[in-house]
């Protein structure tokens, strides 16, 4: 397994994540816990905005696995 | 008419009656908490058994003490509400017995409690060794109430710094294989979220015995066919171990890579992944 494939494997668990707190913070009626999955949520998003370049930095450097 | 009949009306009277009674002075005549309550459930009672059976007896004066008494213990209970002082003298006190960890002789005395009654009523809380409690209550019922010293008490996740989610009381949305509307709606969830929710485990909703909901929406039901396996809900635990897996992946990068920048970046990541596992893992327990 390439190392482009493994931090797309992790952005998908991330990206999972991220879907299943906002679907949480949905169905919760708890005040405090759909806060704290909001902002799970967003905390998430953002360390998937933060990794994401570095899948584009990694898929430029191994362009031989590319097809 | 014969005798029987006579009793069998009787009895359904002051059956009647004393459903009357007690429904109107509530709870707490069931529970006898005063001691107006306690000799008016003595007395109704026994008042009612006499009428029912002696068949001499007057039937009104019989209702008419019934009443009486009702009243009376209405009235005190409606006193007692607007003043402190007539409740105090009315409902007594309860007595100091154990403070600070030391038994009071005088109280004991005035209650006239021997040290082994004491030590009974201590017991039956599980309470073996008078030194462990700080401070007991004779309540006004006779009852003890105690509280243990700190050490003895036991342990709870506020005593060890542990971060607890706060859970609401779970509905109860389906009995018998009927749908409680009101509970459903209190759960803040539809008829249509339920069907979902029951496809979802592969059961019908006539096959469930009870259904119930917790604060988190996970739904969990006790089937009729008890040789059916329910699945658990696991989505939270399984949300749990993907972040902690994810969480593994981003430290596991920041070690591999060569490249300054994103190592720095990986490491910012992975430190603030675990500080929202941290702050969830409470609510993702199960």
């Amino acid at each position: 397994m390439t190392v482009g494939t493994q931090v797309k494997q992790t952005l998908a668990g991330l990206k999972s994540a991220q879907a299943a707190f906002e679907t949480f913070a949905l169905q919760t009626e708890n005040k405090s816990a759909k806060k704290l999955y909001q902002q799970a949520a967003k905390e998430t998003q953002s360390i998937i905005d933060n990794v994401e370049p570095r899948l584009q930095d990694i898929t430029a450097e191994e362009p031989q696995y590319n097809q | 008419m014969p005798g029987w009949v006579f009793i069998i009306t009787r009895s359904l009277l002051f059956l009647l009656l004393l459903f009357i009674t007690t429904k109107i002075l509530g709870k707490k005549q069931i529970s006898e908490l005063s001691f107006f309550e306690y000799v008016a459930g003595i007395t109704i009672g026994s008042i009612a058994g006499e009428v029912v059976t002696g068949l001499e007896g007057n039937l009104y004066h019989g209702s008419l003490a019934i009443i009486v008494f009702g009243l009376v213990t209405y009235l005190v209970n409606f006193l007692s509400i607007h003043s402190k002082k007539f409740s105090d003298f009315t409902e007594g006190k309860g007595t100091v017995i154990i403070r600070d960890g030391k038994i009071l002789e005088d109280n004991l005395k005035k209650e006239r409690y021997t040290i082994d009654e004491i030590s009974t009523l201590l017991r039956q809380k599980n309470i073996f060794n008078v030194a462990d409690v700080e401070f007991a209550v004779l309540e006004p019922r006779g009852n003890l109430s105690a509280l243990l010293k700190k050490e003895n008490r036991p342990l709870t996740p506020k005593d060890v710094g542990m971060k607890m989610a706060n859970e609401k009381e779970p509905q109860t949305i389906i009995m018998d294989g009927a749908i409680m509307d009101e509970a459903l709606r209190w759960a803040g969830k539809g008829r249509d979220w339920l069907y979902t929710e029951l496809e979802k485990l592969g059961v019908t909703l006539d096959n469930v015995f009870l259904g119930q909901v917790n604060s988190y929406g996970d739904l969990t039901v006790d089937l009729y066919d008890d040789k059916i396996q329910v699945p658990q809900p696991q989505q939270r635990p399984l949300l749990l171990a993907s972040l902690k897996k994810t969480q593994a992946d981003l430290e596991l990068f920041s070690l591999a890579t060569e490249c300054e920048k994103s190592k720095a970046m990986y490491k910012k990541n992975a430190a603030l992944l675990q500080e929202t596992i941290n702050k969830l893992e409470p609510y993702l327990n199960g």
